[in-house]
């Protein structure tokens, strides 16, 4: 039987989790952990209940930079009118994680912690240059969100670690970003693909762009060589589809029940472009807001 | 574990297991068996119940998390007057087949009338994509819960 | 009984909530894990994690020692028989196991989770064995043989499926077009929202009562009695409420065995109840089936022929799955007027979770063949497929090659009715530059009963207490299909009371006349005529008393909305409960009950499949619009329209629940539903990755009643249960190919696979026959 131990404070939890390092993980909204614990996938002695300590939730927007707190629900990432404006792919991410009721539980950390490869949070959270903010029983670091991921299921926190926030870059203006799916329901399912795309422009023409993959690696995975190739366009179909080839070689899927590494590959080559033209349409105000991009970013002009 | 929380209304001191959901908190403590179960992986939806009137599924939720909170499950839905216009839908517009998901998409709809008054039907079945139904097709689901919601207007117009 | 004259009707064919419809939107309903027991055991099992292998130990000794285990059972301590066709399986397996998920032993426990690390403790030394898991595979020599024990097992064949009608051979060399395919259709599951439970106890002079959602209880109770050796007098089955079955709860399974046999070691009463992984793992599946088929047509559209090779992947064990060519040998020779027909199938064993009798039972696999090739036909010999259709329809009147008698027959109409709807004419084959299609796909299934028995029939008891009360003791079981209503319906109906004064009693064997068990799209025909026959018996009684208090004869009586009245008077009227007690309060008086038992007119097949199975047979048509993503493959249900020939709608808005139910099932047949399998492995036995279709991924779906008021059927009512889940896998490959020219092989037309043909470029293959065509 698990044990469950309620921290006050977060130095109580770092500290529980040290003194039982490797016996204890943390639990937040219990989406993930409870089917884990009840699968036999992980079979911890403790969990150290986060869900009440003050403090780890929240959305705050200071300038361009974005603070989400490691226990914000998805729930609230998905309804938030400001994030809908500068982080549509978040939003988007969010829309598509689970049903109403995982979304009202579950969290932006644990999401990221779970270490899920096909996870939708990680790379919406990418392409917006996401700092993971971690606090152990040594203190308090800050990585880059890529350097948390380690593998199928496993990060680089320590086990007397916990990712407390993240810090991303959201600008208001001349930026616009997206994220697109390849599932086999339209609704509830995991990603067999997933792909986040963001792209900051000077009038029509690229300046940055960030392209993220999900499901298509033992990480999420930031698709530096696809981002080259666009800046500096004005994100023409044939550059967009070079971009799509570029991630499509960076990747290195497995073959399983959602398809085969070969189709994994072919989607991802085709979801990058997508994702690109409509974070750049987002970027230029061509694409009108509040309108969500389709799952599968199939559109046309009647949709907008 | 000692936790006290209100369940559809009435007050509850109990000692439980820390590791017990939820769900089992409420079926096997409670008594209320209203609230069922279909998967205990959070993918059918056949256990939602609110919590502070937010739905969660109540499989992956432990009992001690939600202590000093509100619980509202199936069995608290019904007003003075009989059925809430939710159930009441259900019962007229032949959504409810076996039954057996019927709890749970019912407190998925109080859910989303409570944020969206007057949703669409896209807004209804996105709302409801976490609670499966093997019998309806979702169809008369779909109808009982859009013509609750009208049903819910009214009768906050006449008030 | 015959329909007889349908004057004004008062009660039937009025959309009416189900009877349990409150008690089910408030929780007050209580399914079998509702049910609180004294001195209740949790029971688990352990199943095997090999395909196959030979069981050469089994230690139970540690977990009999565990605090709070009650009985461990296994094949060296318990009484079993064999059970299955054939006598392939036993509930405890002693010898081998032949499936991941096969049952070696169980506890019963004084909780789950003691339950649990019993099953923990227990010790089995197997010999691992080669697995065959593809059924091709299973009938080469060289493969392993699965049911060595079994003399009369050869090369894994567990049953064959020939038929013969006319000559194809010939048929074929006078066709102007042929086209040939292989479709292949996978391992999918019922997958109802509440898994299997059943609870067992003995009370201490040894009479045997189990709860189950089973629905053909009858022949339940018999088996139980055979397999573990009990007097069948002494069992009562209980039939709680149940959360769904769609097929998957009607047959006796290794569990419910295992369930009495622990509450018999225990001496306690026993519950199991089956978890999620447990429920696709380790109860009956839809079992896939792989057709190669033909079908030719002269230039003028007439059908030909159709001629198939059939592979059945029945799995470890011969469960009613091991049946299903019964449906789709129906549908491959009597789907439209064919007049020449050959079938070859094998039901071959795999090491793989077995089949049982899933909503459709072989009918939406071979429609997924059938129906494609219409279509493949159509295009070929430059028709419209709606018009092809409509020149081979069958018709009121036919028999077809099996011997089927087509009384009433709506077809026409159906297909006639979704062509509008679906606007097929100014449509289909214009948007394929939007990635978009439309397919149809119709189909034929029993809706009168189904002989695969002695008996097809069903018993009714109607009784009328001194308050007016009408309850109908019904054989048959509701699942939540609403039968339940629909017989209540029949019977107030038939003796003029209102609904409100029915109640149907259902559940209990010891109660209940005999029935078959819910099947074949049954309930309503045979049920509601049986009710009917009742029902009609209980008036006649009761306006022989009312003819004393009215000074009327009978015949100038009436019931109607529970008074009865002289026809020609109606204000000479006593409610009908006043008859009742008048009848009853009186020296000798009697009480107003009355029987029926009702065995429709069905045959069983003869050695060559012919017979007219049913009494009554439902058809109808859908069209399905998708848009494919090319890219990705993922394919979107954008339009469903349905019209089914439903002989009369009892309660119009059941039957519609039914289709929209059953279309949906089919939807998620066609483009998602799978039991992925690895090595005999299934991959992920949750519903996450199951694909069990949402809200979002089903359409509205239309629904059209055609009434076509069957002459047997009870109002005219014939079934309509299974019918909505058959066309849909059909009409969405059909649709697909429409949208992209692509031809789909096999479903789940997942997106992978969609993408895969996208990519080759798979084709209709098209054989021009002597005298072809001019433009292929």
């Amino acid at each position: 039987m698990v044990d469950v131990f309620v921290p006050d404070t977060l130095d109580e939890a770092v500290g529980f989790l040290g003194h039982h390092a490797g016996a204890a993980i943390p639990i937040a909204g219990g989406t993930d952990v409870l089917v884990d614990t009840r699968t036999g996938r992980s079979a911890p002695e403790w969990l150290v209940d986060l869900s009440s300590l003050p403090g780890l939730g929240g959305v705050e927007l200071d300038g361009e930079v974005l603070r989400l707190g490691a226990l914000t629900r998805i729930r609230a990432v998905e309804l938030d009118p400001e994030l809908q404006r500068r982080a549509v792919a978040l939003v988007e991410a969010a829309k598509v994680l689970g049903s109403v009721q995982i979304r009202t539980m579950a969290t932006v950390g644990g999401n990221l912690c779970h270490g899920t490869p096909s996870a939708e949070m990680p790379p919406a959270l990418l392409v917006h240059d996401a700092v993971a903010e971690i606090v152990g029983l040594g203190g308090r670091r800050s990585i880059p969100l890529a350097e948390l991921f380690a593998g199928p299921g496993r990060t680089t926190l320590g086990p007397d670690e916990l990712l407390t926030s993240l810090r991303a870059r959201v600008r208001a203006s001349s930026a616009g970003s997206c994220y697109l799916r390849q599932t086999v329901r339209w609704s509830m399912d995991l990603a067999g693909v997933g792909v986040a795309a963001s792209v900051e422009v000077e009038g029509t023409t690229v300046t940055s762009a960030r392209v993220a993959l999900a499901a298509v690696a033992p990480v999420p995975l930031l698709v530096g060589s696809a981002t080259e190739t666009v800046v500096g366009t004005d994100l023409p179909s044939e550059v967009a589809d070079e971009a799509g080839r570029q991630a499509a070689a960076a990747c290195s899927p497995i073959s399983d029940a959602r398809g085969t590494a070969d189709y994994r590959r072919e989607v991802v080559s085709v979801l990058v472009p997508r994702a690109l033209r409509i974070a750049w349409l987002r970027a230029t105000g061509a694409w009108p807001e509040g309108v969500p991009a389709p799952v599968n970013g199939v559109w046309t002009e009647e949709d907008l | 574990m000692r936790i006290e929380l209100r369940v559809n209304g009435d007050d509850y001191r109990r000692e439980v297991e820390p590791d017990l959901t939820l769900l089992h908190f409420l079926r096997d403590v409670l008594g209320l068996t209203g609230t069922k179960w279909g998967c205990l992986t959070g993918d059918c939806g056949a256990c939602t119940v609110l919590v502070d009137g937010e739905p969660v599924v109540s499989c992956l939720q432990l009992a001690c998390q939600v202590r000093d909170r509100e619980v509202t499950t199936v069995e608290g839905l019904e007003t003075a007057d009989g059925l809430d216009e939710v159930q009441a839908a259900f019962v007229s517009n032949g959504a409810a087949q076996c039954g057996f998901c019927t709890p749970g998409m019912i407190v998925a709809v109080e859910a989303l009338l409570r944020s969206n008054p007057s949703p669409t039907e896209a807004q209804v079945r996105e709302s409801l994509s976490g609670n499966l139904c093997r019998c309806t097709g979702y169809n008369k689901i779909v109808d009982a819960a859009l013509q609750a919601a009208r049903a819910r207007l009214l009768a906050t117009d006449i008030a | 009984m015959p329909a007889g004259p349908v004057g004004e009707l008062q009660v039937v064919g009025h959309r009416l909530p189900k009877l349990d419809a409150p008690q089910k939107v408030t929780g007050q309903i209580a399914y079998a894990d509702d049910l609180r027991m004294s001195g209740l055991l949790e029971g688990a099992i352990l199943r095997s994690p090999h395909p196959h292998a030979r069981i050469l130990s089994i230690d139970v000794s540690a977990a009999e020692r565990l605090p709070g285990v009650r009985a461990v059972i296994h094949a060296g301590n318990v009484e079993q028989r064999r059970f299955g066709y054939g006598d392939d399986n036993l509930p405890l397996k002693g010898d081998k196991v032949r499936f991941i998920g096969d049952e070696v032993a169980a506890v019963a426990a004084v909780d789950e989770e003691t339950a649990r690390r019993a099953l923990e403790l227990i010790r089995v030394d197997y010999e691992v064995l080669p697995a065959v898991f593809d059924p091709f595979e299973a009938l080469e020599d060289a493969s392993p043989s699965i049911h060595d024990e079994l003399p009369g097992v050869v090369g894994n064949v567990a049953m064959r499926w020939d038929f013969d009608d006319g000559d194809v051979d010939a048929a074929a060399a006078r066709a102007a077009a042929i086209v040939e395919g292989m479709y292949s259709a996978p391992q999918a599951a019922p997958a109802p929202i509440e898994t299997h439970v059943v609870i067992a106890s003995f009370s201490p002079s040894g009479h045997l009562t189990v709860w189950s959602p089973v629905h053909m209880v009858f022949m339940y109770r018999k088996a139980l009695a055979d397999c573990l050796g009990l007097d069948w007098q002494n069992i009562t089955v209980i039939q709680p409420p149940v959360g769904g079955s769609f097929g998957g709860k009607i047959d006796i399974d290794s569990h419910d065995f295992i369930a009495v046999m622990l509450a018999r070691h225990a001496r306690r009463p026993v519950r199991l109840v089956m978890t999620r992984e447990e429920e696709f793992i380790g109860t009956r599946t839809r079992q896939p089936i792989h057709f190669r088929l033909r079908t030719g047509a002269d230039a003028e559209g007439n059908l030909l022929f159709r001629d198939a090779e059939v592979v059945s992947d029945n799995g470890a064990y011969n469960a009613w799955g091991s049946h299903a060519m019964l449906v789709a040998m129906s549908t491959i020779t009597s789907m439209y007027r064919v007049p020449n027909s050959r079938i070859r199938c094998a039901v071959v064993y795999t090491n793989k979770n077995y089949g049982g009798s899933v909503r459709g039972f072989g009918n939406p696999q071979a429609t997924f063949a059938v129906e494609q090739q219409m279509e493949e036909l159509a295009d070929a010999l430059g028709m419209d497929p709606m018009d092809l259709r409509l020149k081979n329809a069958n018709q009121s009147g036919d028999v077809t090659p099996q011997g089927m008698k087509i009384t009433s027959c709506g077809l026409s109409e159906c297909l006639r009715i979704v062509r509008e709807q679906s606007g097929w004419d100014q449509r289909r084959g214009t948007m394929r530059d939007r990635h978009r299609g439309l397919g149809a796909a119709a189909f034929i299934h029993v809706g009168g009963g189904a002989r695969i028995y002695g008996s097809d029939g069903c018993g009714a008891i109607v009784k009328v207490d001194d308050s007016g009360q009408v309850t109908l003791i019904s054989g048959s079981s509701e699942l939540g299909q609403g039968s339940e209503t629909a017989l209540a319906m029949i019977v107030a109906e038939e003796m003029g009371v209102p609904i409100g004064s029915v109640q149907v009693v259902n559940s209990n064997t010891d109660i209940k006349p005999w029935d078959v068990g819910v099947h074949a799209s049954r309930t309503t025909f045979v049920a509601g005529n049986a009710a009917r026959l009742a029902a009609a018996a209980a008036r006649d009684k009761l306006l022989a008393t009312a003819a004393e208090l009215l000074g009327a004869p009978p015949a100038e009586l009436r019931i109607r909305n529970g008074m009865v009245e002289v026809a020609a008077e109606p204000d000479r009227r006593i409610d009908f409960a006043r008859a009742v007690r008048r009848r009853l309060l009186r020296e000798e008086g009697t009480v107003v009950m009355a029987t029926a038992f009702y065995d429709p007119p069905t045959e069983h097949q003869d050695k060559e499949y012919r017979g007219n199975i049913s009494a009554a047979y439902g058809f109808g048509a859908h069209v399905a619009e998708v848009e494919v993503d090319p890219g990705t493959g993922m394919v979107r249900l954008l339009n469903l329209w349905t019209a089914h020939d439903v002989g009369r709608a009892i309660n119009p808005m059941s039957c519609e629940g039914q289709i929209e139910g059953g279309s949906a099932m089919g939807a998620g047949l066609a483009l998602s539903e799978e039991l992925v399998m690895f090595d005999g492995q299934i991959a992920a036995p949750n519903f996450h990755d199951y694909g069990m279709p949402t809200a979002v991924d089903v359409p509205r779906i239309v629904v059209n009643l055609v009434e076509t008021v069957d002459p047997l059927g009870p109002f005219g009512a014939k079934g309509v249960g299974e019918a909505g889940i058959i066309p849909p896998p059909a009409a969405i490959a059909n649709a697909i190919a429409d949208a992209t020219g692509i031809r789909p092989r096999a479903y789940p037309m997942r997106p992978w696979k969609v993408k895969q043909w996208i990519d080759s470029g798979e084709r209709s293959h098209v054989v021009v026959a002597k005298g072809g065509l001019d433009d292929g």
